[in-house]
């Protein structure tokens, strides 16, 4: 009975020493992730209340945190003064031509890694990822000497070449293409395919009527993530764009910024329609795009 | 011809697989692959805005490039800043990503939402981040840092967050750890549930505290995960551009390998001088790497 009495009272000692520490421990953590929650979304809601200020809130020297009158005019001087609408359809169909052109690509050099045997697979994958080691700045001199030599060759233009540029993009983002698809295609079920095979489909037969339908979730998640990469990326576009008519929205968004007195409210609500959609993208394809960033293939 | 025919299964197939694989090799090889090894061959000649469209005829200037580039009076200093801001970059990031990652660990309601929330500043675009910083931090009062900072009475005066030696180095390392700690958050994250769970219940009956339980438990079970991490990021700020160059074009203090390179190419049109110093960084990045691996990875 003491014995018994004796465990139950250390019991319910540590219970409430328990709750004791826990009480000003889950304050701590309650506060930690507000301050997290803070640092992180500040910014973003800066940077649209800021694009939606009259000019005389946004220079005063007291910072309004909810604008008195919220205006548009911002948005308006974009598109109707400064053809934001022309950059952005550029940029709309470079990354979506990367994405569509990396998924397909990477798809089929996926397959052959993942499920078919040949020589040279191992030399060809390394050699492909080895990709990470090599730095944007790096790669540039290189590639505009070799693209300004063949462009002579072959009499075409280099600079303000969009084909070019998706090509760029294209080196750029199929090797995690590829490495996630791969890593997608060895978990669909072996038997499934041979299964197709048995039944008479070609190999070419098994990858369309099978694989591919059954891959669309890993086959969207790359379109999306590629499609982020192109739409994000600065330095390529920088160097081979000079027509303002054909520069992706980073581009444009520097030139903008670089006019004398910069507009702040203009900047912002440029930023505000780059963010914007990649934002919403990734709301909603979250649960696929996570392996992707987890990959690491932004490089950044 | 005949044996062409008579090919086995796994002929055609390995044929197939060629065939599925040479447009993105080609790709990657033709646009990556080569330029890489071209770049050594530019880091040797004397290539200019001039002579771009005939650079295979470019003169050989041997070591000379190398030479001026190391004799350059901004590449001590740019050698220092880029050791600076990469070593402090990856040290913030991992460890605000340490943090985020031992928050989300825990349960509680809304813990995929906060999740997501915490992965806008990876996937925002690198230029709109900037600006919106540069904004925050805009040197005169109207910037809503300074202005808060003053009201507070930490400030007398507005700071030139962006433009004081020193301080642009410290802030675009912050910036650094606010955007890319989410990386390190996801891939410290995933380790953190893969550890058994039972190893904290026996420290618990062993009578051990929170920070027992992390120092002994979490710590060790991370190493792998946080070695990787540390190796990954570092490489990835040593050679970044784009953030730098849109924060402070590599002004005050801030001027990387990177921001150099770019300078050399294609402010100065020297591409083989640009060419020599990104060898410069790539050959010092792999060095360090090495070591690494060898020293802390152990693999």
């Amino acid at each position: 009975m003491v014995r018994q009495a004796f465990g139950h009272s250390t019991e319910r000692s540590v219970f409430t020493r328990a709750a004791r520490f826990f009480a000003p421990m889950r304050i701590m953590f309650v506060l930690a992730l507000v301050a997290f929650l803070f640092v992180v979304l500040f910014p973003f809601y800066w940077m649209i209340v800021s694009s939606s200020k009259t000019l005389f809130e946004l220079s005063g020297r007291t910072p309004t945190f909810w604008p008195g009158n919220w205006t548009l005019e911002a948005y308006r001087i974009l598109f109707e003064e400064l053809n934001f609408g022309t950059n952005m359809g550029v940029s709309f169909v470079v990354a979506t031509t990367t994405a569509v052109l990396a998924v397909v690509l990477a798809s089929l050099g996926a397959y052959a890694v993942a499920r078919l045997r040949f020589r040279g697979k191992g030399l060809m994958l390394n050699t492909i990822l080895i990709v990470y080691l090599f730095p944007g700045v790096l790669l540039i001199i290189p590639l505009f000497a070799m693209l300004a030599q063949i462009g002579r060759w072959l009499d075409v233009e280099i600079a303000d070449n969009l084909p070019v540029l998706i090509l760029t993009y294209l080196a750029q983002t199929l090797p995690v293409a590829l490495y996630m698809l791969a890593s997608y295609f060895r978990t669909v079920p072996e038997e499934i395919e041979e299964a197709g095979l048995m039944d008479g489909l070609s190999r070419l037969g098994v990858i369309w009527r099978i694989t591919l339908p059954l891959s669309v979730p890993a086959m969207a998640s790359v379109a999306i993530y590629t499609f982020m990469i192109a739409w994000n990326e600065f330095l390529y576009a920088f160097i081979f764009l000079n027509n303002r008519d054909l520069f992706t929205l980073p581009i444009k968004l520097l030139s903008i910024s670089q006019q004398l007195n910069t507009r702040w409210d203009v900047v912002m609500a440029a930023s505000a329609v780059m963010t914007i959609p990649v934002i919403a993208l990734f709301l909603i394809f979250e649960r696929f795009l996570e392996q992707g960033l987890v990959a690491g293939g932004v490089k950044g | 011809m005949g044996f062409l025919r008579a090919q086995t299964l796994q002929q055609r197939e390995a044929r197939l697989a060629y065939a599925l694989i040479v447009p993105t090799f080609a790709i990657v090889a033709g646009l990556i692959i080569f330029p890489a090894f071209f770049s050594i061959w530019i880091s040797f000649h004397d290539i200019g805005l001039d002579n771009l469209n005939d650079v295979f005829r470019a003169p050989f200037v041997g070591l000379e490039n190398y030479w001026r580039v190391v004799n350059d009076y901004a590449f001590p200093e740019a050698l220092v800043t880029s050791i600076v801001y990469s070593f402090g970059g990856t040290l913030a990031s991992v460890s605000v990503g340490l943090m985020a990652a031992l928050l989300l660990n825990q349960r509680f309601h809304g813990r995929g939402l906060v999740r997501a929330i915490f992965l806008f500043s990876y996937v925002a675009p690198v230029i709109s981040a900037a600006f919106i910083w540069r904004w925050v931090f805009d040197p005169t009062v109207r910037g809503v840092a300074n202005w808060t900072l003053m009201n507070l009475g930490v400030l007398s005066e507005p700071l030139a967050w962006f433009g004081k030696t020193g301080l642009a180095l410290a802030m675009v390392i912050v910036f650094e750890a606010w955007r890319y700690f989410p990386f390190a958050m996801l891939m410290i994250l995933a380790r953190l549930q893969a550890i058994d769970a039972t190893l904290y219940e026996a420290a618990v009956v062993d009578g051990a505290n929170l920070w027992n339980k992390f120092r002994h438990i979490t710590l060790p079970e991370l190493r792998y995960v946080l070695g990787t991490l540390f190796l990954l990021r570092l490489m990835w700020t040593f050679n970044k551009f784009d953030d730098i160059f849109l924060l402070t074009s590599g002004g005050f203090g801030t001027k990387v390998l990177p921001i150099l390179t770019y300078e050399f190419s294609f402010k100065l049109f020297d591409f083989g001088r640009g060419a020599a110093t990104a060898m410069v960084l790539f050959i010092t990045l792999i060095a360090f790497m090495f070591v690494y691996v060898r020293k802390v990875l152990e693999w």
